[in-house]
């Protein structure tokens, strides 16, 4: 077994051992008899929860309406923030003329424009998918700019002494370079997207994952809410799962892969 | 094939201002076509900024440089250029990069095919195309540069110190292996180096550039015959320009 096998290994071993621990920490405290099972339910309430809203079919629901904003939510604001931050990060003028406003808006929590798209387009899907776009835009772009600013200069150099034109070193040099960032930028933006969707729900939804917490805090069903902070927890480490493996494929050539 | 000239070229970093610094003055130069030129001088000496001028990379305050008869102003294909740091695109396998230039051309599939193989093997590099550069070492990848460079059928090729990187010995051999594609092709090159030993072993022609500004300060004509060896490096032929060289960098 080399150096390396025992490190991944290690690691295995000690993120199985803390969640155990965690759990086994979680069953000893609601097994007291001093615990309030109301605020802090054993984990049976929770599981049986759980098969409850698969039976009645209102998780399944809950978890479709919230996974296609996730989807949809995702990929219109990486989409917009991939050509708002190749262009604003390679050209200058359209930098001069972006940037100002890209900056003015950041600091600006993409919930705080709930009220606003609520008066504008009311409670509807689109409003949902709207605010998780900004969301996953705000925090991608800045991530896509940065890249293709970081190309090396040299890199550029060796395209154009090869007769490349401005556009095909856009194209083959420093949209390429800069895949490192834009991909931290995605997976970023995926973590967004997770956090927006249950603050919108909270907020407006007849439906979602946020709609069955906010249920869940309104008839005191403690193990629901449970539940569902499981559920999402467990949602979004597979996606951002899914997220490594992809990257781990886009950036064989890199030194830094994971 | 061209020659490249340049005729009293004079560069003033940030001219007319109040550091307005004089980099390169009435630089006065013709090298001919076909043939192997270096540069040398001592680090600030401008012969950097001569080869990036050359390839076009920026204009010269003062002056004009023609490849061929026509003026230089730009980037284009005809003079290629192989960097000092590593230049070879990570994100491309070996072969991809070899035909880098040709494919922005719109080359076929076979013709990509093609160049790489020749190219590949040219610079010693077969077995290797389907490499990631990460996994080559430094002097492979020099290799993928230059292989780069010449798959991409310049008139002339510009080296900026290409093997300052390397340990002695890759660097000797890298430098026989240049000779033998450069006397296959037979393109002009234009060679930066600060490496007196280097210049010899390569070159026809040496300008020697004093420095700040930089000038040229004397031309060498290398008469060593060719194919150069490596035990000429040692022949008192080559030390004695090598002494004279070495007292004219050394002030």
């Amino acid at each position: 077994m080399n150096v390396l096998d025992t490190l991944t290994s290690r690691r295995l071993w000690l993120g199985v051992l803390s969640v155990a621990v965690c759990f086994a920490a979680y069953i000893w405290v609601t097994n007291r008899p001093d615990n309030n099972p109301a605020l802090l339910p054993p984990i049976s309430d929770i599981v049986k929860s759980f098969f409850v809203n698969i039976e009645s079919g209102s998780l399944h629901t809950a978890l479709g309406a919230s996974l296609f904003r996730i989807f949809m939510g995702f990929f219109i604001g990486t989409t917009m923030a991939l050509i708002v931050g190749c262009l604003v990060g390679w050209y200058k003028t359209i930098e001069f003329l972006v940037d100002p406003l890209i900056e003015a808006l950041r600091p600006i929590p993409p919930l705080a424009y709930i009220p606003i798209i609520i008066i504008w387009f009311g409670i509807e899907e689109f409003s949902r998918v709207l605010i998780i776009s900004i969301a996953c835009f705000m925090v991608c772009v800045v991530n896509v700019i940065a890249g293709m600013k970081n190309v090396p200069q040299v890199y550029v150099d060796a395209a154009s002494t090869m007769g490349a034109s401005r556009f095909q070193v856009f194209r083959t040099v420093a949209v390429p370079a800069a895949t490192p960032f834009i991909i931290t930028g995605y997976r970023i933006a995926l973590g967004a997207a997770w956090t927006t969707l249950v603050a919108s729900e909270l907020l407006a939804a007849q439906n979602g994952l946020g709609f069955l917490l906010q249920e869940g805090r309104r008839y005191f069903l403690t193990d629901q809410v449970m539940m569902v902070i499981v559920i999402i927890g467990a949602c979004a480490f597979l996606m951002d799962r899914a997220f490594r493996r992809i990257q781990a494929y886009l950036m064989q050539w890199s030194e830094a892969r994971e | 094939m061209p020659e490249i000239k340049t005729n009293n070229l004079t560069h003033t970093f940030g001219k007319g201002g109040e550091n307005a610094l004089t980099v390169l003055e009435d630089i006065d130069l013709t090298f001919e076509s076909g043939s192997f030129n270096s540069i040398i001088g001592t680090s600030g000496c401008g012969k950097s900024t001569l080869l990036k001028m050359m390839a076009g990379l920026f204009d010269p305050s003062d002056g004009a440089m023609t490849l061929d008869g026509t003026v230089i102003h730009g980037t284009d294909r005809r003079r290629g250029m192989v960097f000092q740091q590593d230049a070879v695109f990570p994100w491309m396998t070996v072969a991809k990069n070899i035909s880098y230039g040709p494919r922005l051309r719109g080359a076929s599939k076979a013709q990509q095919a093609e160049i790489e193989a020749k190219w590949t093997e040219m610079v010693g590099l077969k077995g290797f195309e389907d490499r990631w550069p990460r996994e080559l070492s430094g002097g492979m990848r020099k290799r993928v540069d230059i292989g780069r460079v010449y798959a991409n059928d310049p008139d002339v090729l510009l080296m900026d110190e290409p093997f300052g990187a390397l340990d002695a010995q890759t660097k000797e051999r890298m430098q026989s292996d240049l000779l033998q594609t450069w006397n296959q092709t037979k393109k002009t090159v234009i060679f930066v180096t600060h490496d007196i030993e280097e210049a010899i072993f390569l070159s026809d022609k040496i300008v020697v550039l004093s420095s700040r500004p930089g000038r040229v300060h004397h031309i060498e004509e290398v008469s060593l015959p060719r194919p150069r060896t490596d035990d000429m490096r040692l022949t008192e032929e080559f030390l004695e320009i090598k002494r004279r060289l070495w007292a004219m960098l050394d002030h």
